[in-house]
């Protein structure tokens, strides 16, 4: 028996126009990934992989095709009520970090729970808890640039579990990370995933996506295979 | 709310040098719009309070020539007024309320072997009143003074100080012409006067108009002649009106043509004021104030609009992390607001503290005092404010309309 589906994605395109050109950056994707899974997704660079998980993140909306979170279509739910579901659902973990660097790595951390309107004294709690499960306690009042790029993916990795959402999402998360510090940010992904998350992890890294359970790859738009990780 | 406004408080203090920058055009625009504003208005004040040293609504009437449109050059006889005459006015004025006669004459003043050529006046008490000039001590001239021809005078403050130095005061002698007179009285200084005839009232001396009159006769008759008379306009909008009564009355008694302005010359300080573009000042100030406060708001236009293009990426991170469009704008508007409002109560307390400090010190008559308006004030307020919010509230709905997708990719 399956695990019942996070993401179920039918005739997905998307579609950016720019003056009289279009691009088509997906070309109808059909994907279905289940609660508790690691999907790693690669492809060259152009495509469409980014756009995939945005759509994937409810960052963006697709031209065409549909799109069921846990069930629910939100393919056409309006910007506000979009947002409400990534607040929920989603984490994010970006290749660039994206902290807002004028805040401590505990504010960074407690954002999300801003906006799911939880009480001050809770978001500090939940915040210091998270930071404490990728090992940075003791970083909580430090600013972004006060930390190295391995700190600042962790709080970033903090940030995107701090709500407890059923699907974690990576754009390319040890992109701007050396080897060692690469390893030990994967380590706390399957931390992650070995607690029931589903992740979703887009990588130029053979190494990476050739020992994800589950390999994605993407070529022009489309779905060039779906298969198990050869090293998985 | 609460937890926005932390935030907002928490970001502006975080990028410190815009946030000082932005405040600084804030307080500069709100404290100059109140500053000048009230400056015209005080430039307006002080040019009131000039011309009515010498008496508040003050119209002067003077005898002349027969005007050469009214008789042959041969028969230009000269004219003038006597004491019927002013109590004929004084009885049938209805378009002023005081009436007062002044006899005008020079006269040697000593005292203790000190003299001063002064200029005597013989005044009344109601021309006193139209006067309006304090007393330091003693009294004024009175009726009774007039009806016995005392030899009484009162001071102005220039002759008291080089005529009298420290010795005298009320009480003591002095002579005019060798005729012995009393002070019983000393005018407070006046000051600088716009509007003055021979001599600043700091330099007069004034005696009662029935002793000055007995004591320096016109050479030419033997009437008692009352040089000028000096009326106090009830109503400064009528003031054409209540010049033509005036000269009217003064003709008929004078048997000239109540047109003849050469005959009956009449001067008053409300139309010397008029004449002046105080209205126009006022504006002018007003915009040079409009002027400061849009280029404040330009400034603090283009630091906001900077701030929100350099804070897109931040704004789609937010949304990625569940922020509504309402969530972004309300945080823009509480940074704003809050700037905006600590910039404007700080710009409204300078200028109005500059306006107030201006007003308490010692400064010369012919500075002009800004003026207050609590109305003007909130305008700038609501201006600065307005900009500012307006700036950062539009371009942050904006950058939020967009997927956050399209916000995330600007790195």
């Amino acid at each position: 028996m399956t695990a019942p589906a996070v993401i179920e994605l039918e005739g997905i395109e998307k579609h950016y126009s720019f003056g009289r050109s279009r691009v088509d950056a997906l070309r109808g994707v059909d994907l279905r990934i289940g609660a508790g899974e690691w999907v790693a997704v690669m492809g060259p660079s152009g495509a469409g992989k980014t756009t995939l998980l945005e759509i994937l993140g409810c960052l963006s909306r697709p031209s065409a095709g549909r799109y069921r979170l846990r069930g629910r279509a939100v393919d056409a739910l309006d910007g506000d009520a979009l947002a409400r579901v990534r607040g929920a659902e989603i984490g994010f973990v970006f290749q660039s970090f994206n902290l807002l660097p004028r805040l401590s790595a505990a504010d960074n951390v407690a954002l999300p729970l801003v906006y799911a309107r939880r009480p001050r004294a809770e978001r500090a709690r939940r915040a210091r808890e998270a930071l404490a499960r990728v090992g940075l306690a003791t970083r909580a009042d430090h600013r972004p640039a006060e930390l190295s790029g391995g700190e600042r993916q962790r709080v970033a990795i903090a940030r995107a579990l701090v709500n407890q959402p059923s699907l974690l999402l990576a754009d390319e998360p040890t992109g701007n990370l050396d080897s060692a510090t690469s390893d030990e940010i994967l380590g706390l992904l399957r931390g992650l995933h070995a607690e029931g998350n589903a992740v979703v992890l887009v990588t130029h890294d053979p190494a990476i996506g050739e020992r994800a359970p589950r390999l994605v790859t993407i070529r022009d738009g489309r779905i060039e295979s779906d298969r198990a990780g050869r090293e998985a | 709310m609460r937890d926005a406004l932390h935030e907002a408080l928490a970001t502006l203090r975080a990028a410190k040098g815009r946030a000082l920058l932005t405040l600084f055009g804030i307080v500069w625009g709100t404290a100059s719009v109140i500053f000048l504003t009230g400056w015209g208005e005080g430039v307006a004040i002080m040019m009131e309070r000039g011309f009515f040293k010498t008496g508040r609504n003050l119209g002067e009437a003077w005898a002349g020539r027969i005007g050469e449109e009214f008789t042959p050059a041969v028969d230009r006889r000269w004219l003038w007024f006597t004491t019927p005459d002013l109590e004929r006015v004084r009885e049938r004025v209805r378009l002023s309320e005081l009436v007062g006669g002044e006899f005008l004459a020079w006269t040697a003043a000593s005292y203790r072997g000190r003299v001063r050529y002064a200029d005597l006046r013989g005044i009344d008490p109601q021309a006193i009143a139209i006067r309006g000039i304090d007393l330091a001590a003693g009294r004024p001239i009175t009726q009774a003074d007039l009806d016995h021809r005392r030899r009484v005078v009162v001071l102005g403050d220039q002759v008291r100080r080089v005529l009298l130095g420290p010795q005298g005061g009320v009480g003591s002698w002095v002579r005019l012409d060798g005729r012995p007179f009393q002070v019983v009285g000393l005018l407070a200084p006046v000051g600088v006067q716009l509007s003055q005839d021979r001599m600043l009232i700091d330099e007069q001396v004034w005696a009662p108009l029935s002793t000055v009159q007995t004591h320096w006769p016109a050479w030419w008759t033997d009437e008692p002649v009352v040089s000028k008379l000096v009326f106090r306009v009830r109503d400064r909008r009528l003031v054409a009106e209540a010049k033509q009564e005036v000269r009217a009355i003064l003709a008929e008694r004078l048997g000239v043509s109540p047109h003849d302005d050469e005959a009956v010359g009449i001067f008053s300080t409300i139309e010397m004021l008029d004449r002046f573009p105080l209205d126009e000042a006022t504006g002018l100030f007003f915009v040079l104030a409009a002027t400061t406060l849009g280029v404040g708001g330009i400034g603090v236009l283009s630091m906001m609009l900077d701030a929100v293009h350099e804070r897109r990426q931040e704004i789609g991170v937010r949304m990625a992390l569940g922020a509504t469009r309402g969530d972004v704008v309300r945080l823009f508007f509480l940074e704003t607001f809050a700037i905006t409002a600590i910039g404007g109560v700080a710009g409204a307390a300078l200028g109005a503290a500059g306006a107030w400090a201006l007003g308490r010190i010692e400064a010369p008559d012919l500075i002009p005092i800004p003026v207050l308006r609590p109305g003007l004030v909130w305008l700038a307020l609501g201006v600065m404010t307005g900009i500012g919010v307006a700036a950062s509230v539009g371009p942050a709905w904006r950058a939020a309309r967009v997927d956050p997708a399209v916000t995330l990719r600007m790195e």
